[in-house]
């Protein structure tokens, strides 16, 4: 409870509608104004409000692993910059060597003034469709160091004082493959200043001295909520790992992820020593993006409805060891930094799977994409695309609920949303032939895992190439079943020529000449929950009638046999 | 007295049937009977019935005297939130058996492992795919295999569908497969419901396209029979009148049309309720209004432009896109049954949870348990315990106080009266950053748009609301609480046509953009003529959705039929639409247009609204009390002059502080505020803090 008899309890509440409001209002202007789909469509992105000192006020975490990646960026700004702040100003940061998360990730940051004193920031942070580098899409498996990767801002000003620097964007400009990618940061720069100017707004109605009490305030709240949910989870010391193979340089690799999850009265502790070493590709994740990752994962074993702001991290503490894979030294590449949520969120999934039962979650589908890079036949120019709709797997089942079909991988927690098939084939060249459910995809459980899907397209635009990256199509990656539920399936894709050859890509690989390929994908289930036995036979004939399930799978994993031409029950036996 | 003098709006809610009856001279009159939610149509003649004995007429002579109804119907919203629509069939595209179920592969609730998204209205089992394949440019790739569809057919048959929807990928384009499959169901199952998107809604989004074709798929022969049964029950009556039914684009349209489409209808009552407010503010010359509807459990808010509703192609209903022209009503969990509580930090929330009707709030004594904004209201004195609905029932303060200081007031460490203040204060900026965000996602400034104000909490929140947005003029009907009702005698009948279209501005051949308006606005006539309207009295409206090539929305643009050959034009409107909604515009780009849209408007004969018969006396007469509130300002309870809101007439201008109280509603009157009446007995609040239009 608030304390200081400055502090008006409800005006706190008050301020935190006012804060959301201003976060959503900033990623309306974005999700409007951008152009690459992966932030019009897809939605990968942030946009917050922070304090003077750099502590998120709110945020609007569209895209989950993006929603705590901006504030670290921030630290670096204000560390860097100092007193040397100007209203006007509009800051660039992505380097992944100073708390960013991924080159593609740019943090758009505004400084927020009143009068000439600064009270706060206001950003965004997006998925840029490109940041220059070795290949168009950021994801090239050949490189080795970040000057591969792409331009750093570490950061710079673009604009001072209100003016643009027009050199540093005709620079930045002049080392970007697609024109998109200038508009869509100028459509950041405009959102990141429709939070400043409700910033102003509001800290100006309170007067500034009541609105900073009060902020203080809304965080301490915060924490205070976080703590007493994690004083729920029994004390003590839970331990899991998940295993991150090929890494794009060596095969036959395999790397750790440990983690050791310790519950202290109010407190947690995410400990990945012991975690292996960073990968010579690249293969590894910043800090920052291992600790949005981890977020994620305790955010789903609590309950999740509280305000998004830097409180509810205040009690949540978190070890990455330095020159492991989850905290890799200069000068390593870490484009894949965001998608080894995947690995580190199972590892977490597992272990407070042991803490919290009753919010535990069963293996999802991780990241497998192809990535189209081509020029379209009708306007001669360059496209680049993600097939973020082909890599729609199930998550995993929960005590009480199925998991969800076609929702995607773990590490987006169901916040992409897929491209609609229509607008995918107006924008680009290629063609779908199908997507649809995978059929027995979904880990057998009390509670299945959500369906994988089954997608077919052919690539129509001309000098192809297919980049492809992401993990899961080993056996040690598949969806683990929980409390006697049944894993799920694996993400697989493969490549058919117009000659009728057929060519499987490793997890991380470049297919040149890629013209009239046919891409099939299909994009794993996820894990069951709990004995499938225990599943009511109904149910399971409905998903037969459904045509989701065989009568095969039915009886092998469920114990339900099931008359394969009148699709009658005819009688149930203990699963074997 | 001509030989059918009434006109009548009929609006069937949740709890009550509204109606609203005016006569050729313009006097019109309120009623409400309980709604009968099995079949709405038995309250519906029950109340034609009452009204009719209290016109001094036998049933069978209103009937008669009846020129025109207008009905705000739920059925097929009911028929969607409670599943019980016609067992359907979907036949579809080879490949895409799903889309409909695997909506956009987002899950709202990104943190909550149990969320479970809302069940698609066909099972996959009734989902049946034929080989056949357009572009996107509606050049064929591959055509209709015909052993697919009779046999999708054939089985939907022995399945036992009652209604098919037919969809294909990329019929925005072209329509020729899906007519050729139409036309063997037709054949081989006559008496099915059919829905072809094309004919529907031809724009390109099959995820929007599909859910919409088989929304109505699954809500037509619902309505079809409520709308026969109704039409047949009102004949034996002896009614030879004009049924209308309202529909969610804010217009009537008549029953054949409305069986045709009957997805229009899902938003039927609380449609009228933006056209009302406009029509009912006319008079004081405002043309851009934003509406508030607050009710037990939800909050309403919609925006008018240019004296026309905001119109939506994005709505939803229980989840599931709905891509027809609808009005752009917003609708947040914030209501009078909204729960307040205190969360582990010690912060106060109020809902998402609400009491609802039942148990509802702790001070209607029916076993709610739970502070609600209801409670705090009534503990600051806000309403009056002795005279809810016009003293019908009594409300428990002790109650609700006991409820507020248990879960509010003594976790908090303050007082009752501070915490109920609280729970005032939070919901109030819920409802008003709602009102925010619609406007500012279309681009205005609420600042500029007086409030209009509906629902028997509302008039009690609303100069809150305006003080929070900076709104300074406020408009309470005197007829609030049968808004909607009103807002039915006074709908035009509105017809929208799309057509996809894909072309880069200025690239299309005028001729060829004309001729696919013209076809729309043919297809507007022959609609309206069959409803009975001369062609003198039919009007409309073109527009196109535009957008920068590579965007993925896109912004509709009104447009004139001269500007079709005068592309640029239309580009320099567009570009200032897009600076004005999202703060930039790129000069240098091209413009892309994906879809043409035509609104065709049928004037009707409208009742002119009479000055009611106001009580003389004047004010001191009205004044009947006083009783303490909670008045920010004061920092604490002031006693204010309570009025009797019914004695309240045109010319009356008081400063508040101070309450209105009627029957229906109580109008709370901050300082700094003053309550006036219209020549209608309208009441208007006007604040001198703000500066407003």
């Amino acid at each position: 409870m608030a304390h200081d008899s400055r502090i008006d309890p409800l005006l706190v509440p008050v301020l935190q509608r006012k804060f959301k409001s201003i976060t959503e209002e900033m990623a309306l202007t974005l999700l409007r104004t951008t152009r690459s789909p992966i932030l019009a469509e897809a939605r990968d992105f942030v946009t917050g409000i922070y304090d003077a000192e750099g502590e998120a006020l709110e945020q609007s975490d569209y895209n989950p692993i993006m929603g705590f990646s901006l504030q670290p960026s921030l630290a670096t700004v204000i560390e860097y910059f100092g007193d040397d702040i100007a209203p006007g100003d509009v800051i660039f940061h992505n380097d992944v060597f100073g708390r960013g998360n991924q080159l593609n990730d740019i943090g758009i940051i505004r400084p927020v003034f009143l009068g000439d004193r600064l009270i706060g920031w206001a950003g965004c942070k997006g998925h840029q469709a490109d940041i220059g580098g070795s290949i168009s899409g950021g994801y090239d498996p050949r490189v080795r160091e970040v000057w591969h990767e792409g331009l750093r801002f570490t950061p710079i000003k673009v604009y001072e004082r209100g003016v643009l620097r027009r050199d540093l964007w005709n620079f930045i400009a002049a080392n970007v493959r697609l024109d998109m990618v200038m508009q869509d940061l100028k459509a950041g720069i405009g959102a990141a200043a429709v939070g400043e100017r409700r910033f102003v707004e509001t800290a100006k109605r309170y007067g500034l001295e009541v609105f900073q009490a009060h902020s203080r305030e809304l965080l301490d709240a915060t924490e205070r909520s976080m703590r007493s949910e994690i004083s729920r989870i029994p004390e003590g010391l839970y331990e899991a790992e998940s295993w991150v193979m090929y890494d794009g340089a060596r095969e036959g690799v395999r790397t750790k992820i440990k983690v050791a999850v310790v519950v202290d009265g109010e407190e947690i502790t995410f400990d990945f020593t012991g975690t292996g070493a960073q990968t010579p590709g690249y293969v590894n994740a910043p800090a920052s993006a291992a600790a949005a990752a981890t977020m994620i994962g305790l955010l789903m074993h609590v309950n999740a409805d509280l305000p998004r702001n830097a409180g509810m991290a205040r009690p949540v503490h978190m070890i990455f060891p330095e020159g492991s894979i989850l905290n890799p030294r200069f000068p390593a590449a870490t484009a894949m930094g965001n998608h080894l949520a995947n690995q580190i969120l199972h590892a977490v999934f597992q272990a407070l799977a042991k803490a919290c039962p009753e919010r535990a979650t069963a293996g999802w589908c991780w990241t497998l994409v192809d990535i189209t890079i081509a020029t379209h036949p009708a306007t001669g120019r360059k496209f680049v695309d993600f097939d973020f709709f082909a890599n729609k797997g199930g998550s995993g089942g929960t005590r009480g609920a199925d998991g969800c079909d076609h929702l995607g991988s773990a590490m987006t927690a169901g916040g992409i949303s897929g491209q609609d098939p229509e607008m995918y084939e107006i924008q680009t060249p290629n063609r779908i032939l199908m997507q649809e459910y995978w059929k027995d995809s979904a880990g057998a459980g009390q509670w299945r895992g959500g369906y994988g899907t089954h997608s077919i397209y052919r690539i129509g635009g001309r000098d192809a190439s297919i980049v492809t990256f992401g993990a899961q199509v080993s056996d040690e990656e598949r969806p683990f079943g929980l409390f006697g539920g049944r894993p799920g399936t694996l993400n697989r894709i493969v490549h058919t020529f117009p000659d009728g050859r057929l060519s499987e890509p490793r997890a991380h690989d470049i297919l040149l000449g890629a013209d009239g390929v046919t891409v099939e994908h299909w994009a794993a289930g996820g894990g069951g929950c709990g004995d499938p036995s225990l599943r009511p036979a109904e149910k399971v004939r409905e998903e037969v009638l459904d045509e989701l399930l065989s009568v095969e799978k039915a009886e092998r994993d469920y114990g339900v046999e099931i008359d394969p031409v009148s699709l009658e029950l005819r009688g149930r036996q203990k699963a074997g | 007295m001509p030989q059918k003098p009434f006109r009548l709006g009929v609006d069937v809610g949740g709890t009550f049937t509204d109606f609203l009856v005016v006569d050729a001279e313009g006097r019109a009159k309120l009623h409400k009977t309980p709604t009968t939610p099995d079949d709405p149509s038995i309250g519906l003649l029950k109340g034609l019935e009452e009204l009719a004995a209290d016109f001094g007429l036998g049933a069978g002579e209103f009937a008669q005297a009846i020129a025109t109804i207008v009905h705000g119907m739920t059925v097929a919203t009911n028929a969607v939130l409670t599943r019980k629509g016609a067992r359907t069939g979907l036949i579809t595209t080879y490949g895409f058996r799903d889309v409909l179920q695997m909506r956009r592969g987002y899950r709202p609730e990104r943190y909550n492992n149990r969320y479970q998204h809302p069940a698609p209205l066909v099972r996959r089992r009734l989902r049946r795919t034929v080989r056949e394949r357009l572009d996107p440019t509606g050049r064929e790739l591959e055509p209709v295999d015909r052993q697919d569809a009779l046999a999708a057919i054939e089985f939907l048959k022995t399945e036992g569908v009652e209604s098919i929807a037919v969809c294909f990928m990329h019929s925005h384009a072209g329509s020729g497969h899906e007519e050729e499959v139409a036309a063997l169901v037709t054949e081989r199952l006559p008496e099915a419901y059919l829905t072809v998107s094309s004919k529907l809604l031809p724009q390109p989004r099959i995820y929007d396209r599909v859910s919409t074709t088989v929304i109505n798929a699954y809500v037509g022969p619902v309505v079809a029979r409520y709308l026969r049964s109704l039409t047949r029950r009102l004949e034996q009556l002896g009614f030879r009148g004009n049924l209308l039914v309202m529909q969610s684009n804010g217009g009537v349209a008549g029953a054949a049309a409305t069986i045709e489409a009957a997805a229009s209808t899902l938003l039927s009552g609380p449609a009228a309720a933006p056209v009302a407010a406009s029509a009912l503010t006319l008079e004081h010359g405002w043309k851009d209004i934003v509406t508030m509807d607050m009710g037990g459990t939800s909050f309403d808010t919609a925006l008018v432009r240019d004296r026309t509703p905001l119109v939506t192609t994005d709505g939803q209903i229980d989840g599931l896109p709905v891509a027809l022209s609808m009005l752009d009503i917003h609708t947040v969990g914030a209501g009078g049954g909204s729960i307040a509580w205190v969360d582990a930090g010690g912060m106060l929330r109020v809902g998402p949870q609400s009491a609802g009707a039942k148990p509802g709030p702790v001070c209607y004594g029916l076993g709610g348990a739970e502070p609600t904004c209801t409670d705090a209201d009534l503990v600051l004195g806000y309403l009056d315990p002795d005279y809810f609905l016009g003293g019908r029932m009594k409300l428990d303060v002790r109650g609700a106080r006991e409820a507020i200081k248990t879960a509010i007031a003594d976790p908090l460490g303050i007082s009752v009266e501070k915490a109920a203040l609280g729970i005032f204060d939070v919901i109030n900026v819920n409802m008003a950053e709602a009102i925010r965000e619609v406007s500012v996602k279309r681009g205005f400034d609420p600042r500029e748009f007086p409030l209009v104000v509906a629902g028997g909490a509302g008039p009690i929140h609303c100069a809150a609301i305006a003080l929070e947005l900076g709104i300074s003029s406020i408009f309470v009907p005197r007829m609030s609480s049968v808004l909607c009702a009103a807002g039915m005698v006074l709908s035009d009948f509105r017809h929208d046509y799309v057509r996809g279209h894909r072309s880069l501005l200025g690239d299309s051949e005028a001729e060829a953009l004309l001729a696919r308006f013209q076809e729309m606005r043919a297809e507007g006539s022959r609609q309206l003529a069959a409803e009975g309207i001369a062609e003198a009295l039919v009007s409309d409206i073109w527009s196109m959705d535009l957008r920068y090539p590579g965007q993925h929305h896109e912004v509709n643009v009104e447009i004139g039929e001269d500007d079709v050959s005068d592309p640029a034009a239309i580009v320099a409107r567009f570009h200032r639409r897009h600076e004005q909604l999202y703060g930039y515009s790129a000069a240098e780009m091209p413009v892309e247009v994906l879809t043409l849209r035509l609104t065709c408007i049928g004037e009707t004969r409208k009742p002119e609204l009479r000055q009611r018969q106001i009580a003389q006396g004047g004010e001191p007469a009205a004044r009947k009390g006083s009783r303490p509130i909670y008045l920010h300002a004061a920092g604490g309870f002031v006693a204010v002059d309570v009025c009797d809101g019914d004695r309240l007439g045109p010319g009356s201008r008081l400063a508040g502080p101070l309450l209105a109280e009627s029957q229906t509603m109580t109008v709370v009157v901050p300082p700094g505020f003053a309550l006036a009446c219209d020549a209608m007995g309208n009441f208007l609040l006007s604040s001198s803090n703000a500066n407003g239009p």
